[in-house]
């Protein structure tokens, strides 16, 4: 039994009933993460610098190579991916937060 | 469904990005205090050399702080890229003057996470802040009595000599 913490237009994320960790669903493949695997992911994601997207001269091809978990996984992922993505990882932050607040 | 974030984070994220971004300040003013030393160096000005090595080896226990604050509370801190470090000056009151604008710039932007910290409830970071409160207004103390030795004495001449002699007892 599993519960979505998040999900937009392309990712999805789980969390297990049991057992502390996360689940990102990102390109049809399911990544299993532990809660300072997915600080490292909203930091590299977060970091990305998306107005490079628009400029031809500083990412030409408009893609962007993430490594994931201590480069176990390997994405390449275009502008629209990229957007969605960072929104992807506020999301989830974002829930936990509302969550704290809620049960409060 | 439990709170994982919560289990395994004691502060906020977004009070942990903020401490990121201070811990770049304080490594980037560790650094600009570095260069201030090695001027004052070259320029015979001994015990002013002195006391900014000082200030950069206290910039750099600030950074330090704050780096393990994040990553013993559950966070992830992130080494800093430290550039744009300038190594040209003026004069030894231009350095000063430039070390007290650090100081507020600090000052406020450490204000500024404390503020944040009472948004979003996160009273660990912000009593663990208190610390630093009180510090800049030390520091910025330290550098307007420098600045006051030049209003008193002048730089003329063997003024700047005198100026340094008096430059250790500032922090007392």
């Amino acid at each position: 039994m599993e519960t979505i913490v998040f999900k937009s237009r392309y990712y999805t994320a789980y969390q297990p009933e049991k057992g502390r960790c996360f689940f990102a669903e990102i390109q049809g493949k399911r990544i299993k993460m532990t809660f300072c695997q997915l600080l490292a992911f909203r930091q590299k994601v977060l970091s990305i610098d998306i107005d490079a997207h628009f400029n031809p001269e500083e990412n030409r091809h408009g893609i962007e190579i993430l490594t994931l978990c201590n480069r176990e996984h390997l994405f390449v992922l275009d502008t629209l991916e990229i957007i969605d993505l960072k929104m992807f990882v506020e999301g989830i932050f974002a829930m936990s937060e509302l969550h704290t607040l809620v049960s409060a | 469904m439990k709170d994982l974030v919560r289990q395994r984070l004691s502060i906020n994220v977004d009070v942990m990005d903020l401490l990121n971004e201070q811990i770049v300040k304080e490594a980037h003013s560790s650094s600009v205090y570095l260069a201030m030393a090695s001027w004052c160096d070259h320029n015979a000005l001994n015990n002013s050399a002195e006391f900014f090595y000082e200030q950069s080896k206290e910039e750099r226990d600030h950074m330090m702080r704050i780096f393990k604050f994040i990553n013993d509370n559950g966070g992830m801190a992130i080494s800093p890229e430290v550039t744009d470090i300038p190594h040209d000056f003026d004069s030894l009151e231009g350095i000063f003057e430039t070390s007290l604008e650090q100081e507020i710039a600090i000052t406020k932007s450490i204000h500024n996470i404390v503020l944040k910290c009472r948004k979003v409830n996160d009273l660990a970071t912000e009593s663990f802040l208190q610390w630093f409160v009180k510090e800049q207004m030390e520091e910025e103390q330290t550098m307007r009595k420098a600045l006051d030795l030049f209003d008193l004495m002048g730089t003329d001449g063997i003024a700047l000599k005198l100026i340094d002699e008096r430059i250790p007892k500032i922090k007392e």
